[in-house]
This record gives structure tokens, C-alpha cells and sequence, in this order.
């Protein structure tokens, strides 16, 4: 740091130079074309990557993953764009692809705006997997992507198992009009309602941890004696970990359970072994599936339209064993 | 009591003062009315209250400067996220001594509030236009590989020179923590600034006619790029006061912030055309839009219907006083 920054000016200028560079560059094609039939063993196959927008840290660890999986399979060579979170820029990547004709097509779009342009890369041959976020039609080959419904279940199940009697909660949600914040909460509410827990408090942290601690603060001033708070569901790490502190800064994370969503390996999961979170449930990039099925699909193996992937459940219990999957 | 009008007549406080007092009177009126069973009594919930204005506070007190000189600051959000990041990095990954953390950031918010300073003193940019370019510029070294690479900076536990930030202080049986002593003293400062040193009279002459203020000898440039820089400085303390709040250097963080900030100067009643105002009159505006949220945090207001009330109380703020002082106490005729 202190080498790195002598004086605001430098690093000015040293950004300033480095900005063209800080794009995701696809590696150069090297001369001969890739070949459009595969034949086993020795052939490469190119695999071009669309991702909509890297500068979310979870898309940031998507873009690390399926980097990381695509090495494990030697004759795979993965070619990656970011789109910055522009529809257009996206558009522009995908034909590209096509253009270079990549042997298969790993996008994860912005929007259904993608559609149109998903469509011309399958009808010129590319198989397509689309992930997270869906496109409409039926032209691609096969949807990944995890559902926020499963998940908020998963939660509620473990919360009504983990606590004895019935429980005060505080649910933290995410920003009001997103479908994810309604999923991620609806299915839960249900389940512990059910089982007679109350949420004795709730707000919408619009995703961000410091509104987080602001609303989690308000629960602690209107819910001051001991205990009468048992558990926080933030609706993501972010927000549970803001509440941890909130709590913290009262004397009370003691007493209190918090339990986020996401598991991030530098958030969520690192929160967990640090005891700030009980829990955490994945939301998965699918990566890894999306990388063996589009071997499957490149050996000429038919593979499902979609796959829903499942949640894992991370405690401190279970953390060295790698999580475990929720059924 | 007043640092407002330069041309006040009266040994009384100036009307501004008053209903920027009756503002955030009427909102305590409220808390003490929608007091949650009770909870808007408790010292704990003004201590938390103070300490989530803190951060907020004290961009308003860099903006006063710069609005009372008749410019403006889009640009602190941005260098919030870039001085918590520096911090965050400093302390967390590079463990370098708290004073060398804290100073790099502070630095680094002093460095984008210099350059705003020049672009509009010297290169006579509009101030909207410049730092609006220094928004995207802080928020995207902030996000760049050369510092976060996106990634928020955290360590859990945190290092103790983010936890002191959040040490509280026993006064007089108010745990007021360290942070909210950092902003009074910024305000303090901000306020002798303004009000006891020639930087301030130039301050008020040159956003009440830069013209004028040249014509009279008044060192307009070398005063505004002060200005910029005193707001770069506290915007650069204001991160790393958020950054100690959230216990982590967020590269998104911060946006939005600049927006409250300078609601919070105008709800006070410092006039965005320049040269009328002052920080006192921010203290109390801060006060007002921290406890309207705090109060309905409290109440369980939902989210969608805080963010329309802050906007009806901010029209209602500007436009009651804007309308007795003309009907009843017969200023400014000259003015539209």
C-alpha cells in the first residue's frame, strides 16, 4: 500500500493508464479455427462465456468458478466477456461467439432483451446454456439456475429444527420490488409461521448491509430485553452479518442466531467459521454443472431443457466437510 | 448563535436559525409522540441515532462549504467508498499502523476534493459537471484492481482500529461512540472556519457574487479550490467513519450518500444558489432527516413509504420558511 500509493495523483494517472487493460480481454485465437464436428481425445473445444455484469461479487466469484472448472477439463478453452451490465454490450459479445464460431455458448444474460440474440447463435448451430437468468422461447439447450423458493424454504426448515419452543424473529429482507427478496421470504414466513414462531420484527434492508444495521438497531431499541430476540434471517450474508454487529454493538450477539443466504467464500462462509453467522445457504452459481453438461452436450449426450440446482447448508459444524446439500 | 446572513440586523438569531430549530422540533415532537412504547426515550436509541448521522453529518458539512461558495459536490458517495476502501486495505490486508491507515484515507479524500477544486477554479468546469466526473472517477479506483478488485474488505473478528471507531464513551451516562465525537468536531471545525477566519467571509462573498467578490479582492480561485478540498477532507474522514460503522471497506458503498448529504444542508436551510447558510443551520438539518428515519425505523414504517416522507418533508422543510419570510418578515424582495 504504502508503495502502491505514494500520492492520490500517481495512482490517478497509474488508473488512468491501466483502464483499457482492467477489461476482461479474451485470450487471442490461436490462427486455425476451431473444428465445428467434435472428435474425442485430442480435440479442443471453444467455449465462449458471456457474463452480464462482473462487478457484482457474486457474479465476481461465478466468473472465478467456471474459470476455475473449466481448467479441470483439459480440452476445454474458455473465452470470457463481460458486458459491465449493458444489454447491448451483451448482444454485441454473443456475436462475436458466433462469428468466431465457438463450439458452445455459456451465457448468463442481463435480461430476456437477450433473447433474440441467444436464438441466432442456436439456430447457427452453438449449443447454448443459459444460467441464473432465464431467456424466453425454447431456443437454447438447456437453462441452469438455482431457485430463491427452494432456498427460503431450506431456511425456515432449519430454523423451526434449530430453535426450541417458540421463537422471535427478525426477517430482514431484500429490496421490496425484486422477485429474489419475495422468494427468499415468502416460503420461509410460511414455515416458521406454521410452526408457531413469530417475526416480531421485519424490513426491507434493500440488499445493503448498512440499511441492514439501521433497521436491525430499531429491532434491538423495540425488542430490548434479554432474549426476546432468538434468531435474524437476513436475506443475505450482507445483512446478516450488519446485524451480527448491530447486535454486537449492543452487548447482545450472544444471545441472538443469525442466519444469511448466499455463502460467499470471503463473506458468508468466512462469517460462519468466524461464529458471526450460525448459518449460511448457498445461492450456486452453477458452474460446475454448467461445465459437465456442456461436455455432455459437446460428447453428443441430450441433456434435460432445465436444471434447478439445490442449496447447501453451511454451519461451522459442516464447514470442513464442505457444506452439506439440502434436500 | 448565527453564522447565516452576513447582513443580519438584529441581536437575534435569524429566522433561518429558528426554523431550522422548529423543524427538528416538530420532528422530536413526533418521536416523542410515535414513541414506540417508550423506545424513543431510551439514551441507547439517540446514542444509535447520533452515530448513524455521524458519517451523513459530516459530508453535510464539507457540502456547506462548497454550496455556501455557490458550487456543489456530487462526488463525496464515491470518495466515501474510495477513503474506506484505502482504509480498509491499509488496516485489514496491509496491516499498516493505524495512523498511516488513517491518514492515507483522509488523503486520498483530500486528493479528489483538491482536483475538484482545480477542474472548477482553474479549468472553470461547472462544478455539477466536475464532480460529477469525480463521482465516476473515485467509484471506479475504488472498484479498480489497483485497490479492491470489486471485492469488499473485510476481516472477521475486525482489526482494532475499525472497532475503536465504534468504542463508546461514557458521557455523563450517554454512551455517545468515538464516531459521533469525530463528527462534532468537524462541525466545530467547519463552524470557526466559517465564521472566524477570512476563508469563510470569502466563502460567503464569492457564493453570493463571484463578480463582486473579484472586484473586492477577494482570491476567488485559490478560495474555491479551499473549499473543495476542506469537503474532499471530510468526505475522506466520513469514509472511513462508515467503513469503522460497517466493519468493511465496501467498493460499492457510499452511493446515494451525497444526495442525503446535501438534503440535509438544504433541509437546514442553506440555499443551493450560494452565500446564504451556514454549518449550524446543517447540524440541525442533519439532525432532522437522521431522526425522521430513525423515528421510522422505530414506528415500522416500510421502506417505499420512509423514502416518500423524507421527500415530502424536504419540500415542506424549504418551502415554509421560503414563504413566511416572505409574507411576514418581508426579506429579500428582490429575490424570485
Amino acid at each position: 500500500m504504502a508503495i502502491r500509493i505514494p500520492s492520490l495523483l500517481v495512482l490517478a494517472t497509474l488508473a488512468f493508464a491501466c483502464m483499457p487493460g482492467c477489461e476482461k480481454a479474451a485470450p487471442p485465437t490461436s490462427g486455425t479455427p476451431a473444428p465445428v464436428t467434435p472428435t474425442p481425445a485430442t480435440t479442443t473445444f471453444t467455449i465462449g462465456y458471456s457474463q452480464c455484469n462482473r462487478g457484482e461479487p457474486w457474479r465476481e466469484q461465478m466468473d472465478k468458478d467456471i474459470e476455475r472448472n473449466a481448467a479441470k477439463e483439459p480440452s476445454i478453452k474458455l473465452l470470457m466477456k463481460d458486458a459491465q451490465n449493458d444489454a447491448l454490450a451483451q448482444q454485441g459479445h454473443v456475436k462475436e461467439y458466433i462469428s468466431q464460431k465457438i463450439d458452445l455458448l455459456i451465457i448468463s444474460p442481463k435480461d430476456s432483451s437477450l433473447t433474440q440474440t441467444v436464438a441466432e447463435a442456436y439456430d447457427a448451430g452453438i449449443p447454448v446454456i443459459v444460467l441464473d437468468r432465464a431467456v424466453e422461447g425454447d431456443k437454447y439447450t438447456c437453462f441452469i439456475g438455482a431457485d430463491n423458493r427452494v432456498i427460503g424454504k431450506a431456511v425456515g426448515e432449519w430454523v423451526v429444527q434449530r430453535l426450541a419452543g417458540k421463537g422471535a424473529i427478525v426477517e430482514l429482507k431484500g429490496l421490496g420490488s425484486s422477485i429474489p427478496a419475495a422468494d427468499r421470504s415468502e416460503p420461509f414466513r410460511e414455515v416458521v409461521l406454521k410452526a408457531g414462531h413469530a417475526i416480531v420484527y421485519e424490513a426491507d434492508m434493500e440488499w445493503l448491509g448498512d440499511k441492514a444495521r439501521e433497521k436491525m438497531q430499531a429491532a434491538l431499541a423495540l425488542h430490548r430485553e434479554k432474549n426476546s430476540i432468538q434468531l435474524v434471517y437476513g436475506a443475505n450474508d450482507p445483512a446478516a452479518i450488519a446485524a451480527y454487529y448491530a447486535a454486537k454493538d449492543a452487548g447482545r450477539e450472544g444471545e441472538i442466531l443469525f442466519v444469511g443466504v448466499d455463502a460467499l467464500p470471503h463473506e458468508g462462509i468466512e462469517a460462519v467459521k468466524n461464529g458471526l453467522l450460525a448459518a449460511t445457504f448457498e445461492y450456486p452459481n452453477g458452474t460446475d454443472v454448467a461445465i459437465a453438461t456442456a461436455m455432455r452436450i459437446l460428447k453428443g449426450e441430450t441433456v434435460e431443457k432445465k436444471i434447478v440446482l439445490g442449496t447447501r447448508l453451511f454451519t461451522k459444524d459442516n464447514l470442513p466437510s464442505g457444506g452439506e446439500a439440502v434436500k | 448563535m448565527s453564522d447565516g446572513s452576513p447582513r443580519r440586523r438584529f441581536g437575534l438569531p435569524p429566522p433561518e436559525v429558528l426554523f431550522a430549530f422548529a423543524a427538528l422540533g416538530l420532528v422530536l415532537l413526533f418521536g416523542s409522540l410515535f414513541n414506540a412504547n417508550g423506545v424513543f426515550f431510551q439514551p441507547a436509541v439517540h446514542a444509535d441515532a447520533l452515530w448513524q448521522i455521524a458519517g451523513f453529518g459530516i459530508l453535510a458539512c464539507g457540502l456547506t462549504i462548497v454550496i455556501l461558495a455557490g458550487g456543489i459536490d456530487l462526488s463525496v458517495g464515491s470518495v466515501v467508498a474510495l477513503s474506506g476502501v484505502i482504509f480498509t486495505i491499509a488496516s485489514i490486508r496491509e496491516e499498516l499502523p493505524p495512523v498511516v491507515s488513517f491518514g492515507l484515507a483522509i488523503a486520498a479524500g483530500t486528493g479528489c476534493g483538491f482536483l475538484n477544486g482545480v477542474m472548477v477554479a482553474h479549468l472553470r468546469l461547472q462544478p455539477f459537471i466536475a464532480t460529477l466526473a469525480m463521482m465516476a472517477f473515485a467509484r471506479g479506483l475504488a472498484k479498480s484492481s489497483l485497490l479492491s478488485g470489486g471485492v469488499k474488505i473485510q476481516r472477521m473478528p475486525p482489526p482494532s482500529e475499525i472497532e475503536i471507531l465504534n468504542a463508546k464513551l461514557d458521557l455523563a451516562g450517554l454512551h455517545v461512540s468515538l464516531g459521533t465525537c469525530i463528527f462534532l468536531a468537524c462541525f466545530l471545525a467547519t463552524f470557526v472556519a466559517l465564521r472566524h477566519f477570512r476563508f469563510g467571509r470569502h466563502v460567503y462573498a464569492i457564493g453570493d457574487n463571484a463578480q463582486a467578490a473579484w472586484l473586492s479582492g477577494v482570491p476567488v480561485k485559490r478560495t474555491v479550490v479551499w473549499a473543495y478540498t476542506a469537503c474532499g477532507l471530510l468526505a475522506g474522514i466520513a469514509g472511513v467513519l462508515f467503513a469503522g460503522l460497517e466493519r468493511q471497506g465496501n467498493p460499492d458503498g457510499g452511493a446515494g450518500y451525497e444526495l442525503t448529504a446535501i438534503a440535509m444542508v438544504v433541509v437546514g436551510g442553506t440555499s443551493l444558489s450560494g452565500g446564504r447558510g451556514g454549518v449550524t443551520l446543517t447540524l440541525l438539518g442533519a439532525l432532522t432527516i437522521g431522526y425522521v428515519r430513525k423515528i421510522l425505523d422505530l414506528n415500522g414504517i416500510a421502506t417505499p413509504a420512509q423514502h416518500m416522507i423524507t421527500g415530502g418533508i424536504i419540500v415542506v422543510a424549504v418551502l415554509v420558511p421560503k414563504l413566511l419570510s416572505r409574507g411576514l418578515l418581508h426579506r429579500d424582495p428582490g429575490r424570485p
